[in-house]
């Protein structure tokens, strides 16, 4: 046991219940010393105190009033992420079923495409066909319009001068556009710097 | 198809719950703030002993906290980062009102003794208003009381010591101090909150009655 007064740091090893090499022999003094026994006692009192002191509540909705300032960042894969998953179906079984369909789709797929690719003439041939399917729709569609607004003769016209004067026809429009457009705004500035 | 399945955040350790909230999880906003608000709050509170401010204090730091929250390293404890963040928010706070202050002893521009007094204020010295009176009796008891009393440094400390259990380790790191220092604001808290509570242990009142030697 030692024989002097405990010091203030060594006080404080005692109330943080400190257990390492020395603390020992203090716990032994103090037991021997009605002065270090008696503060001990008040600063146990204290941190006792300190201790018991409650948690204080804020007002209701502080989660609330917070989120309401601060931007929630969803970084892209994660929101691509949780899009794919709400696809996806809860059940373990069902998303069996969901991943093989996945599979034989793909497969299949996969397959065709090897396929057309190693067959030169095939696909010159479903390329041609898929091209002219286009343009005869494109037209069809073109022709249509033209007639339902200007009439069979201007379609007549157009389907005479062929793809070119068409051509030539927009430009002309466009440029007949544009100098209405400039001119109404020329009208319109100088009145208004007028008055 | 049914909706993804809900994560039970409760159950969750802080880091889990701060890296989904980096995901873009508004829940997992929304829990750190419920794990958290009384925490702050009464750090907050106690430091600055104005409920109203510290409610916007409160909120200041977690709308800080959260929309940096991509800035987090998980190398710390994220109690001790938000921790620091309350503290800062209340001590810059506290240094403002100290600015802020006016002298009592009148304005320093006053060019005579007259405009001095006109301009100088007066303490009511135990004449509270009925709200600094409802405060002082939510911090009711002594204790309290004299914890507003310590510097805001040692006041930090203490309340982090011993109202949110942290170890001295983790004071250093929340308030960017040496483990030293922190011991040695510590030591003198106590021993200060000793003497400003002598009147009460000699009274032989309050919290600390108890815990009195025979």
């Amino acid at each position: 046991m030692q024989h002097r007064h405990l010091l203030p740091n060594e006080f404080d090893l005692l109330l943080d219940e400190e257990s390492g090499f020395g603390v020992q022999p203090l716990r032994d003094h103090v037991r021997g010393c009605a002065q270090c026994s008696a503060r001990l006692a008040e600063s146990t009192a204290l941190v006792a105190s300190l201790d018991e002191l409650p948690l204080m509540s804020p007002r209701m909705g502080m989660a609330d009033r917070v989120m309401a300032q601060v931007p929630v960042f969803v970084p892209w894969h994660v929101s691509a992420r949780d899009t794919a998953t709400q696809w996806l179906p809860s059940s373990p079984a069902m998303r069996g079923m969901a991943a093989a369909l996945i599979a034989v789709v793909g497969s299949v797929l996969t397959g065709l495409t090897l396929w057309i690719a190693t067959r030169g003439d095939v696909l010159a041939l479903f390329t041609g066909l898929v091209g002219e399917g286009v343009r005869n729709t494109v037209s069809q569609t073109a022709g249509d319009v033209i007639v339902a607004l200007f009439g069979p003769q201007l379609a007549a016209a157009v389907q005479q001068v062929g793809p070119l004067g068409v051509a030539l026809a927009a430009g002309g429009f466009l440029v007949a556009s544009l100098a209405t457009v400039f001119g109404l705004r020329l009208i319109a500035t100088s009145s208004r710097a007028r008055s | 198809m049914s909706p993804t399945p809900v994560l039970d955040l409760a159950n969750l350790p802080d880091a889990d719950v701060v890296a989904l909230a980096q995901k873009g999880r508004e829940a997992a906003y929304r829990e750190l703030i419920r794990r958290y608000e009384r925490p702050v709050f009464s750090l907050v509170f106690r430091m600055v002993r104005d409920r109203e401010l510290s409610e916007d204090l409160t909120q200041d730091t977690f709308v800080k906290v959260l929309t940096h929250i991509d800035k987090y390293r998980s190398e710390f404890k994220f109690s001790s980062w938000l921790f620091k963040i309350a503290n800062n928010v209340a001590i810059d706070h506290l240094r403002r009102r100290q600015l802020d202050t006016v002298s009592m002893e009148g304005s320093p521009h006053a060019t005579t003794n007259d405009l001095a007094e006109a301009t100088s204020f007066e303490l009511a010295a135990s004449n509270e208003s009925p709200l600094q009176e409802l405060e002082a009796r939510e911090l009711g008891s002594e204790i309290e009381r004299a914890i507003s009393q310590l510097r805001p440094e040692y006041r930090a400390c203490i309340l982090l010591r011993h109202v949110e259990d942290k170890s001295y380790e983790e004071i250093a790191a929340t308030l960017d101090l040496p483990l030293g220092t922190v011991k040695t604001y510590i030591h003198r808290a106590r021993h200060e909150l000793r003497r400003l509570l002598e009147h009460v242990r000699d009274g032989g009142i309050g919290p600390l009655e108890e815990g009195e030697p025979a």
